[in-house]
């Protein structure tokens, strides 16, 4: 007699049998999905579906033996369903001979299907199969491909043989198995074409850390250290690179308008100037003193310029910009050269005739100059003259201003580049510095 | 994060431009002599310049 009511919700269950092999006991998760499952005791490959469990496939495991490090049986929410581990292989390609090989985690829950976690040298992916077939560009380098509006690059192509099994599979499983496996980028996801026989299988995959995986399973220790950078793995740095330039750009605008309005309300006042004669023919003290001006306002810098009128020669000046207010000195020396000629290769010059420094921070207060000119002696008369201007706006500042804000985003954008490059160089598309060919199918 | 720092850092920066610029800050190497002699006014050559004694080197091509 049948129940009315609703149906009640059935709760994931085990079913128990033995292995006909060694004897040992066997458990199956996914119900009628199992279609082969692996003894864990002597890894026989059994037939899931036969009521007698024949056997499909022994290997050998004694030098192949790999334990999955979230154990079968684990159960773990995804995306707020909970799966249950049931299905383990290792997959291996090889490039140049040398294998390189992932692990695959097959997970089972009664009412939403399967999925897989693959693990890479700590890098893991959520994977699950494609319910519509994406749009291929083949023409391209490298080939592409469409799917939901979003494009991915094609990464790498190789034949994959399965290294390793463990578990229950909804397939005819194998050691040895192999299929051509396509990969297609656009981080944090990746497609995955396999192609085995006249059977293709497309499955999307998007970047997980570890340590989600670890927490969402419970699983004890830590996971893995990633090593390297995975084909999909998000660069800690790409959204950061937009943003970084867009801060910099507004910065370098505010610069450009602190720099107007510094030129504009700067005062650039000539606070003093004279011309004077420098004998180079006469032995006496050559030091002098100018009349007393004063410097008005806020401490500021001042810009003493020297225009002297030398031809194939030189007039080196020490100068001291005295405060008579409190008997505090500025001291600095300045050369003023300027050689020129023809050669071979024609006209050269050195030097000019103009000179200009920047004396910094020099309070207000009544000032002299003091200066002492010096030159090759018996070269005649030198005409030079001598400018002071206060509160000139500096240049150089907003140039070392602009460096600065440019410091950060080059930086930033040269360590997204080079997450790329390490990206790329593991791909049939490396770039030609990187040290890899493009192999295209690797077997 | 990244972002936050960068407002920080590029707001130091305007701010230390600012302060160069209003304070007259300079990148000319000035040596600052205290309590120079008032006679100097009187005798310049009693003074003896950080920078005096110049050897010219006199280049050219």
């Amino acid at each position: 007699m049948m129940e009315s009511g609703p149906t009640p919700i059935a709760t994931p269950q085990v079913k128990s049998l033995n292995c006909p092999s060694c004897g040992a006991r066997l458990t199956i998760r996914s119900f009628e999905h199992a279609v082969t499952v692996v003894c864990n005791s002597c890894h026989s490959i059994l037939d899931a579906q036969d009521p007698r469990l024949r056997v499909l496939q022994q290997f050998n495991v004694e030098i192949n033996e790999d334990p999955p490090l979230i154990p079968l049986g684990t159960r773990g929410k995804i995306r707020s369903t909970q799966y249950e581990v049931i299905g383990f292989q290792r997959r291996t390609i090889h490039v140049d001979g040398i294998p390189y090989s992932w692990h695959e985690y097959l997970l089972f829950n009664p009412f939403k299907g399967f999925r897989y976690l693959t693990e890479y040298n700590g890098h893991w992916n959520d994977v699950s199969i494609l319910r519509s077939l994406p749009t291929v560009n083949a023409a391209g380098f490298p080939p592409t491909l469409s799917y939901l509006g979003q494009t991915y690059a094609q990464f790498q192509n190789a034949k994959a043989e399965t290294s390793f099994v463990l578990g229950e599979f909804p397939w005819q499983v194998r050691v040895g198995e192999s299929s051509t496996v396509t990969d297609y980028v656009s981080p944090p996801r990746m497609i995955s074409k396999e192609e085995s026989g006249k059977e293709v299988t497309w499955s999307v995959g998007e970047y997980v850390a570890g340590r989600d995986i670890w927490k969402a399973f419970n699983v004890s220790g830590d996971p893995p250290t990633p090593v390297g950078v995975y084909e999909n793995q998000p660069s800690p740095l790409s959204t950061d690179v937009t943003t970084v330039w867009t801060i910099a750009g507004g910065f370098l605008l505010l610069l450009i308008m602190l720099a107007i309005a510094f030129y504009a309300l700067s005062q650039s006042e000539q606070v003093f100037t004279h011309s004077y004669t420098f004998d180079t023919n006469s032995h006496g003290e050559a030091s002098f003193v100018s009349d007393e001006f004063e410097l008005k306002g806020r401490t500021s810098n001042v810009e003493l310029t020297t225009n002297a009128h030398v031809d194939n020669n030189w007039i080196y000046l020490n100068y001291a910009l005295i405060n008579e207010d409190t008997s505090q000195a500025f001291d600095f020396g300045r050369e003023v050269s300027y050689y020129h000629g023809y050669d071979e290769d024609g006209f050269w010059s050195e030097g000019k005739q103009e000179d200009s420094v920047t004396v910094p921070s020099v309070p207000p207060g009544h000032y002299y100059l003091r200066v002492e000119p010096e030159s090759d002696f018996f070269r005649g008369k030198i005409y030079y003259s001598v400018t002071l201007t206060r509160d000139v706006p500096q240049i150089s500042f907003f140039g070392l201003g602009a460096l600065a804000l440019l410091v950060p985003a080059g930086f930033i954008t040269w360590r997204s580049m080079n997450f790329e490059h390490l990206r790329w160089a593991e791909s049939d598309y490396a770039p030609a510095d990187s040290g890899s060919s493009n192999d295209g199918e690797d077997s | 994060m990244i972002r936050n720092f960068l407002l920080i850092y590029g707001m130091a920066v305007l701010g230390m431009v600012s302060a160069a610029e209003y304070r007259g800050w300079s990148l000319n190497s000035v040596d600052e002599v205290k309590n120079v002699p008032r006679s100097v006014r009187d005798n310049p050559g009693s003074y003896r310049s950080v920078y005096g004694y110049y050897h010219h080197y006199t280049g050219g091509k």
